[in-house]
């Protein structure tokens, strides 16, 4: 084959984890063999698998013998212990070895990015709408008077299950600024706080 | 005691939906039920449910989700799923159970041998995917006694 008699294929490398508002990927460099096609294949583990099911790993269909680099494991990161995750490449019959994540990802890892806001002018009202990031997520509101920073209003909700949450934001009389805050329940630091800031300036 | 536990419920429910009819058509013993015979959840008392919600968790990760492998990638997906939430929410119901030192009543007791009696009483396999396909008796349960 183009292999030529025993070569190896050599393990997927710099596998690494990007998680961001709990979207999770898989991403590794390609291996190159020249004029041929390399596939590959992922497969996860999580604490449970580990510790009650000896050790078994769990293929993703959707990055089964797929020639991408990337593997979307969103739908199987969905708990909050600790997973890790392998790669192999496939040529013909020939299998690299695995190429598996250093140390454990948990998603509360996650990086949140600030949530999209838009305010509107509505009468004596401000139409808040905040752009939804997913079940897992909670939103914080803050708005205050121009000028006024040290006399703020605050708004916080649960998750938001239409596609643009409107808040009606009573308006504080003249020019208004916002700032909104995004944080979810599996991914709060320790003490609490929300991560993910996200500013705008109104002037209504 | 009353233990409040941050716990993806409707992630577990999603998954559990996506398997369900799969599961339960693996379970020809449709005149029996490992959670509910002879005396449903709902007649646990509330000061016993943080107890018994631990210990339930405690039987799904010890006995029954080890043996609900299939030859269906998906439903081993989903199913991996649920177990690490579960694995993941029993750990906050110890913590909470050692916090406010809830302890098991002598009903609740009596109720959870019933369920490891019906465990025992089928084979290994035919009990945990029995015991899979009633989830939504146990989901049920908790969101009605939250």
């Amino acid at each position: 084959g183009i292999l030529g008699g025993d070569a190896l294929l050599p393990a997927p490398q710099s596998i690494s984890i990007l998680s961001t508002n709990m979207k999770h990927f898989l991403t590794w460099s390609p291996v190159i063999v020249q004029g041929a096609t390399v596939r590959y294949s992922v497969e996860f583990q999580g604490e449970y698998e580990r510790e009650y099911a000896n050790g078994s790993w769990i293929p993703i269909s959707e990055c089964s013998l797929t020639t991408a680099t990337i593997c979307n494991l969103t739908e199987d990161i969905s708990a909050s212990v600790a997973y890790k995750l392998r790669v192999r490449a496939e040529l013909g019959a020939t299998r690299s070895q695995w190429g598996t994540t250093k140390g454990f990802f948990n998603r509360a890892m996650t990086s949140l990015t600030p949530p999209q806001l838009r305010a509107v002018a509505d009468g004596h009202h401000l139409l808040v709408e905040l752009a939804d990031m997913g079940p897992s997520f909670q939103f914080r509101v803050l708005y205050w008077r121009k000028g006024q920073e040290s006399r703020r209003y605050s708004r916080q909700g649960q998750e938001c299950s239409p596609p643009a949450w409107h808040w009606d934001v009573p308006r504080v009389g003249g020019r208004a600024a916002h700032r909104a805050q995004a944080g979810c329940s599996e991914c709060l630091l320790p003490a609490g706080s929300l991560r993910g800031f996200a500013a705008l300036s109104f002037a209504g | 005691g009353a233990c409040r536990v941050s716990m993806s419920m409707r992630e577990i429910r999603a998954g559990f939906t996506a398997i369900k009819t799969n599961i339960q058509s693996r379970d020809p013993i449709r005149t029996l039920s490992i959670l509910s015979h002879p005396h449903s959840l709902h007649k646990v008392k509330s000061s016993d449910r943080c107890c018994i919600t631990y210990q339930l968790f405690t039987f799904y990760v010890d006995k029954v989700f080890k043996h609900c492998r299939t030859e269906d990638l998906f439903v081993n997906r989903k199913i991996s799923s649920i177990a690490n939430s579960f694995l993941s929410t029993r750990r906050k119901l110890g913590q909470c159970r050692e916090h406010n030192n809830c302890v098991c009543g002598e009903e609740s007791t009596e109720k959870f041998k019933q369920i490891l009696a019906n465990y025992e009483g089928l084979n290994v396999t035919s009990a945990a995917m029995k015991s899979l396909g009633e989830l939504d008796i146990l989901l049920d349960w908790m969101e009605k006694s939250r």
